[in-house]
């Protein structure tokens, strides 16, 4: 008789399967992995009634450039449509001909189209005051996903102040 | 450039908002062991009620995540990241690892103090992701 009985036959892996057992189960609990493949997608209402208000579409803060440059610029949207950027806690130097423009954050171009003069802008109008909170309308057709940073902008030494890089809010 | 002046110009345009909450702080996530993204507002109600909004808001879903404020300017992609000496606020568990979603925080909460949202796995001490808040 073959006392020899494999382990697959045996009372063993009956043995072994049991002390498995709880072993994975705690496993799965502690590392849940099957909520790599899950997601739980939630969506819940801003937390006040808003639909009248303006609505920030994208914000940044300012760094300076040239100068000393500090703040927030945000794209509002009112809800007939119209769009604005607002700089607030802002904080630049004064200077001749400076004008707040939107262009392309990265830095390479901007540098770049400064130096050879062309430099690929939406001009929001001259900077009303190199402190305090402002507005500046948009024209109706920006593209702000091209034009994605706010720029305080020295015409006439061709002097980046500040930027802005704006994100989605 | 010396052309700066010592005179500056003082702008005051009004919001074009009566506000009913006002927004005090903003900051994008960041995380990398789990890719963690989107945006974390904090706002005030009008009755002074404090709340974060997580907004186009991303994690990886995980067991016993929760939303916390930690005292610290910002916090790195770090397992055990969190030191027994590290004030934290906790403000609940992850609604969902995906979307929209709000949480109370509690009323005597310095924001001045609690400057970074973190999406914290109690059970591993990881951070999943985390968003240092500026002013908005």
């Amino acid at each position: 008789m073959d006392t020899h009985v494999s382990f697959w036959r045996s009372r063993r892996k009956w043995i072994f399967a049991a002390a498995a057992l709880p072993v994975l189960v705690a496993a799965w609990w502690a590392f849940r992995p099957e909520k790599l493949w899950v997601n739980h997608k939630v969506s819940e209402p801003a937390p006040f009634a808003s639909n009248t208000d303006p609505q920030p579409l994208y914000t940044g803060r300012l760094e300076g450039k040239a100068h000393q440059t500090s703040g927030r610029a945000t794209i509002y949207k009112t809800p007939d449509g119209k769009q604005y950027l607002r700089l607030t806690d802002f904080s630049t130097s004064n200077g001749p001909d400076v004008h707040v423009l939107l262009a392309r954050s990265a830095e390479a171009n901007l540098t770049q189209e400064i130096v050879k003069g062309q430099l690929d802008s939406v001009e929001l109008g001259s900077l009303k005051g190199n402190q305090g909170d402002q507005n500046y309308d948009l024209p109706a057709s920006v593209d702000l996903q091209k034009y994605n940073a706010a720029v305080i902008y020295c015409e006439r030494f061709h002097a980046v102040f500040g930027l802005a890089r704006l994100e989605p809010f | 450039m010396a052309f700066a002046f010592a005179a500056s110009v003082h702008a005051q345009d009004a919001m074009k908002q009566e506000g009913k909450a006002k927004t005090l702080a903003t900051g994008t996530f960041h995380g990398k062991v789990h890719s963690t993204s989107g945006r974390a507002t904090i706002y005030q109600e009008a009755d002074g009620k404090l709340v974060l909004r997580l907004t186009n808001f991303k994690t990886s879903n995980g067991p016993d995540v929760h939303v916390i404020l930690v005292a610290t300017k910002d916090a790195d992609d770090d397992a055990n990241f969190l030191k027994s000496s590290t004030e934290r606020v906790e403000l609940g568990s992850l609604k969902g690892n995906q979307g929209d979603q709000n949480y109370e925080i509690p009323s005597n909460t310095d924001l001045s103090k609690f400057q970074t949202v973190s999406i914290y796995c109690e059970r591993f001490n990881a951070n999943f992701g985390a968003a240092p808040l500026e002013k908005f």
